[in-house]
């Protein structure tokens, strides 16, 4: 991971601002990339990484600044622009045409040879050229949406070297991947890189940031907070320019005596929406006082088993679902909510929230009816609104006020007003997906100290989570799940990153 | 700001396409067709409250589903009211296909003062109901329907296209060489279910040795009553005939393969001038003066109307440019004599 | 009854179906191309009204053919045009749009035919063509070749959007720009200009369809059309999108249609049941395309403008 100073500047950024209505996206930034460097481009959500990143592509305008590329002023003003000045863009958001194939995608605003006709024979001659230089695996003939995640990942670098680029953003190209293709794909960046390529990284997962890094530039509030190398940050400071304070990165767990099983789950199958099982004859405890992570790949059950457990999906015959003694397999959301379930679901805006709803109106959803909120069948909005401030306060929401539409929220906000209102029942098994998935650092770690203090106060805790990391951090023991199945159970103090990665791509058998 | 004046501009084609959908031709509201003859006999009617010494125009108000000049149902009103020996003025509102836009258009000329509103659809009953009520001063005509529902300031008038189509099938019989004859009607209803009965038995009286009918089940497809006619042509039909607007289609196929054709209505021939043999043609006029002077009279409704071949009001007209045997046009004169003495019966 | 199978109604029916299809056929094939790059436009029946006038207009006045389809195409155009700067330069919502649109082809080419016609006319219809040798063939020749020229030209639209969709590169421009935009958007593939010749060309075959109606007919009358652009559009839907399927479903309406018209004319279907007869050719074909496309997934891009963030 040499940085070779000696080597030209590809792309310099200076003194780059702009402005959207109400709000500075980026604020006198300097960035530059050096041929054969990676450089990462790191902040929380908001930062301004995307918006400096859509200026480099033509996709926006700054509004101050200049932008140097190969030492020539230049002014991108669309992406064709872009391509042109041999800038290529892999967007957080797969920019890919499912229905097409892989070569339809790739041949896409180019400029055939057989005008009007498409080239397609020639353009998948050379995808197999590019696949077989950049240990890029592919087949230009089959339809996008056929293809893995990760395969689709390298359909997009295709489209960028295709097209020649020399300098590569890559907008968090790692969010939808296992480890393993992380790793995969970090070798073929490298690869790219010493070919003389420059890349520009952007990300927030931190251990991957020191992985693949030459240099790394923090933004913050659209400014830059500092630029640092692989060798002389931690994990610790990259986080505290990130946020601007000191952030406990891995929380900190108190020893807990465990208890009895309150959430048994036997013989589980539940049928996806594709009308095949999603989840198959799956068995776990979750035990008092213990937090169980769910790892895995996202599409592997969780989401279903998820729905199943707090009773939003019918579950097939011979399975049951018992909490604290009670049979609960085919009982109401609301049944589960008395024996005291709790669920803060993986798409918060959709199930979590009403989103025309105010902070207030949200932070009573489940309890509205109860008697501490009605009168004569009329809602209390004394009572209410008491409640309200008081569990804003208690978990710290930012909000201007409680009348405030939650929509209008930050992610991190809005998840800890469900957070706020899933547990203020004291619940008795906690049930918790993605709980800080789009969640700033800040956020993500107070909510872990929300869900430590509910094993400490003797609740099983099941955290369902596509990020290893927080897995790693908070689970006694972690569930790996692949295709429906859990394929292995492991104590958190025995577990090592690389073999639960194996297992959540179902290569390692236990 | 480019883009402002853009969309302004926009806005006003926009609010042009609604005006234009909303007359949907009622264009002939701003030409009323004045006459300016005044009538001794109106004038003369006193103690009526719509007439003064000084004669102002009786204000008549025409409510259709199809266009004003269809060469079919609603040109006949047009061409009738037009007819009359009065001083009228004529407003119309056509093409109102749409039962909802029609009662509104009713409401609004009872409430603009005229004296005589023609609601001239059978589909325009139940609206009626409704409002002819609200405006006892003015004379609703409704047709074509046989009776008044009870309104008291309500006429009903209808066609006796029975008649007509009897001799129109005489006629058809009498020049069909292979004795099969293609008829092309909309939906079983109103006077066209009346006309096709009186032609088929018309035609079988004639001799003719089948009278195939067609209901295409639209009142305005085109191209459906012109592959009718086409349908027809296969099994061996060597004249058609058909009622309603859009026989157009079926008069072209029939004018594409030299098939004598006969119309009802109006008259046709301008259609295909060398192969409509006859039309039965509507004069409203003989019963809207009926009507009118009862009106003058203070009587405001309640009575029921009929053309028919006795009194005037159907006439069978013979196209001068189609040669026709004369042995087929007596038949045809005798049919019409024997429907007005009674001695023959159309079917009907 | 037992002579209804015969070859000479056997080939009247085809022949009727076939002439019965093709406004259908000309409309769909152009509204498939619009909705694959993402816009709906249920306008085309007003645009088919407009372009009918204007053709049956301009054959009555110049009695040339040839005049009035250019007519008529030109009309299309122009209401592409109108409808693209309505639906890509100011973002309207497509489904009202389009309805604005037949609303104004609907009432304008009644009022234009009021003013400056009234009284139907009846003009030149298009010529038979008899194709050589084809013509000739028993059976097929009299039921496929000898129609009007713009049945062929329908016809032969079929393949040719087939591989204009799928093998030129502005197909392939329009198909993406139709599922993912901004995917097409960051290749540089201008979405705004791929949508507006999908939408002129949609609009000119619509246009297209209503001059093939009414110089078949040779004559015009307000709301010729009778709702036929918004068939089409199911006809697309029901399609699933795929030119071959909107002409199966287009031919299978005309067909039966020609059918229970000659059931009906050989008094075979009676009187009594005519109405609910009349309905069959819609029922069939919306279950016949239902079973044959097996719900697939249309454009993910339709209706939805595109706006860049």
């Amino acid at each position: 991971m040499g940085t070779s100073n000696t080597t030209k500047v590809l792309l310099e950024m200076r003194g780059i601002t702009k402005r959207f209505p109400g709000v500075i996206a980026n604020e006198d930034v300097d960035f530059d990339v050096r041929n054969g460097e990676v450089h990462t481009l790191l902040g929380e959500n908001g930062a301004g990484k995307s918006t400096l990143m859509k200026i480099v592509f033509g996709l926006y305008q700054a509004d101050e600044g200049e932008v140097l590329l190969r030492g020539e002023p230049i002014d991108i003003r669309s992406p064709s622009e872009a391509i042109a000045a041999r800038i290529g863009m892999v967007h957080q958001h797969f920019m890919l045409v499912p229905p097409l194939t892989v070569a339809e995608n790739v041949a896409l605003g180019l400029s055939s040879s057989r005008r009007p006709f498409t080239d397609l024979a020639k353009v998948s001659t050379r995808i197999s050229e590019i696949s077989d230089a950049h240990g890029l695996a592919v087949d230009p003939s089959t339809e996008v949406w056929r293809l893995s995640v990760g395969e689709r990942q390298r359909v997009e670098i295709i489209k960028a070297l295709y097209r020649d680029a020399e300098l590569l953003v890559l907008d968090e190209p790692t969010a939808v991947l296992t480890p393993q293709e992380v790793d995969d794909l970090f070798v073929i960046l490298r690869r790219m890189v010493d070919d003389g390529r420059g890349l520009i990284f952007i990300s927030h997962k931190l251990h991957e940031v020191m992985a693949l890094s030459d240099r790394i530039t923090v933004l913050r509030d659209g400014r830059v907070a500092g630029s640092t190398t692989p060798a002389e940050a931690t994990r610790e400071s990259l986080a505290r320019m990130m946020v601007g304070r000191e952030v406990r990165l891995t929380p900190h767990k108190g020893k807990v005596t465990v208890g009895d099983a309150r959430l048994s789950i036997r013989n589980l199958t539940v049928i996806g929406d594709r009308g095949t099982p999603a989840v198959k004859n799956l068995s776990l405890d979750v035990l008092g006082g213990e937090i169980l992570g769910i790892a895995g790949v996202s599409g592997n059950g969780q989401r279903e088993f998820a729905e199943a457990v707090a009773g939003l999906r019918h579950t097939e015959p011979g399975g049951t679902i018992t909490m604290d003694g009670a049979d609960i397999t085919t009982s109401s959301t609301r049944v589960r909510r008395n024996l005291g379930l709790a669920y803060v679901p993986e798409e918060r805006m959709r199930d979590g929230v009403v989103a025309e709803f105010s902070v207030s109106e949200n932070l009573v959803l489940v309890n509205h009816g109860s008697k501490e909120f009605t009168k004569r069948g009329l809602l209390a909005t004394g009572a209410i609104r008491r409640r309200s401030t008081e569990m804003v306060k208690q978990f710290a929401v930012k909000t201007p006020t409680i009348d405030t539409p939650i929509a209008s929220l930050s992610g991190g906000n809005i998840q800890k007003v469900v957070m706020a209102r899933e547990l203020s029942a004291s619940p008795g098994v906690l049930l918790a997906c993605q709980p800080t998935r789009g969640v700033d650092i800040g956020s993500a770690e107070y909510i872990h100290s929300r869900l430590i203090e509910q094993r400490e106060r003797g609740a099983a805790t099941l955290v369902v989570s596509e990020d290893l990391d927080e897995i790693l951090g908070l689970a006694d023991r972690i569930a790996v799940m692949y295709e429906g199945e859990i394929v292995a159970i492991i104590d958190s103090a025995d577990a090592k990153r690389e073999e639960i990665g194996l297992l959540m791509a179902g290569v390692l058998e236990t | 700001m480019k883009k402002n004046r853009l969309f302004r501009l926009l806005i006003a084609v926009f609010a042009l396409a609604l005006v234009a959908a909303a007359c949907g031709g009622s264009s002939a509201e701003d030409e009323p067709a004045t006459t300016t003859v005044p009538t001794t006999e109106a004038a003369g009617a006193t103690g009526s409250e719509t007439t003064e010494p000084v004669a102002a125009p009786l204000r008549v108000a025409i409510v259709a589903p199809s266009a004003k000049d269809d060469l079919a149902f609603t040109q006949s009103m047009v061409d009738a009211v037009n007819a009359l020996d009065r001083d009228i003025e004529l407003s119309i509102t056509d093409g109102t296909f749409v039962i909802e836009d029609a009662a509104a258009a009713i409401r609004g000329y009872a409430e603009d003062g005229n004296d005589v509103v023609i609601a001239h659809g059978t589909q325009f009953g139940a609206s009626l109901i409704e409002i002819a009520p609200d405006f006892p001063d003015v004379t609703f005509l409704w047709g074509t329907a046989t009776d008044t529902q009870g309104l008291d300031n309500v006429f009903a008038y209808s066609p006796a296209a029975d008649e007509g189509g009897y001799v129109n099938g005489i006629v058809a019989a009498g020049i069909s060489e292979s004795g099969i004859i293609g008829v092309v009607g909309p939906l079983e209803a109103g006077d066209a279910v009346a006309y096709i009965k009186g032609f088929e038995t018309g035609a079988l009286d004639g001799g003719a040795k089948s009278v195939n009918i067609t209901y295409t089940g639209s009142f305005g497809d085109v191209a459906l009553a012109a592959e009718a006619a086409q349908a027809h042509l296969v099994n061996g039909v060597d004249v058609l005939t058909g009622s309603a607007q859009m026989v157009v289609g079926a008069v072209g196929v029939a004018s594409q393969n030299d098939i004598p054709w006969f119309g009802t209505q109006a008259n046709q021939t301008s259609l295909a001038p060398d192969l409509v043999v006859a039309s039965q043609v509507y004069h409203w006029e003989v019963i809207l003066e009926e009507m009118l002077s009862l009106r003058d009279a203070g009587v405001l409704g309640g009575q029921a109307f009929e053309i028919n071949l006795a009194n005037g009001g159907l006439v069978i007209e013979f196209n001068p440019g189609y040669d026709l045997p004369e042995g087929v046009r007596a038949a045809a004169d005798a049919a019409i004599q024997g429907i007005i003495g009674g001695t023959i019966d159309t079917g009907f | 009854m037992s002579d209804f199978f015969t070859l000479t109604v056997l080939v009247a029916v085809v022949g009727s179906g076939v002439r019965l299809a093709t406004p259908y056929l000309l409309a769909g094939l152009g509204e498939t191309v619009g909705q694959k790059s993402g816009v709906l436009n249920l306008g085309i029946d007003g645009v088919m009204q407009l372009s009918a006038f204007s053709a049956y207009f301009v054959v009555l006045k110049t009695d040339n053919l040839m005049l009035g389809v250019l007519a008529g195409l030109a009309v299309g155009a122009v209401m592409g045009v109108f409808y693209g700067v309505i639906t890509i330069v100011f973002k309207a919502t497509q489904g009202i749009s389009g309805i604005g649109i037949f609303i104004f082809g609907l009432g304008f080419s009644d009022l234009l035919f009021q003013r400056l016609v009234g009284t139907p006319k009846p003009i030149r219809q298009l010529p038979t063509i008899e194709i050589p040798f084809l013509s000739e063939l028993p059976v097929v020749g009299e039921a496929l070749f000898q129609h009007n020229p713009l049945t062929y030209v329908a016809f032969i639209l079929v393949p040719v959007t087939i591989l204009f969709l799928g093998k030129t590169t502005f197909g392939l421009n329009i198909r993406a720009v139709g599922e993912n935009p901004h995917a097409a958007d960051s290749l540089g593939v201008s979405v705004e200009r791929t949508r507006y010749v999908a939408i002129l060309i949609g609009n000119t075959m619509a246009g297209l369809a209503g001059v093939a109606l009414v110089l078949e007919l040779g004559i015009f009358q307000p709301n010729l059309t009778q709702g036929l652009g918004f068939i089409a559009v199911a006809l697309v839907y029901f399609g699933s999108w795929r030119p071959s399927h909107v002409m199966a479903g287009a031919l299978l309406y005309g067909l039966v249609n020609a059918t229970v018209l000659q059931l009906k004319a050989r008094n075979i279907i009676p009187l009594s049941f005519s109405e609910l007869a009349a309905m069959a050719p819609a029922v069939l074909t919306i279950v016949a395309l239902v079973i044959l496309a097996q719900r697939v997934k249309g454009p993910a891009a339709l209706t939805k403008p595109f706006i860049r963030h």
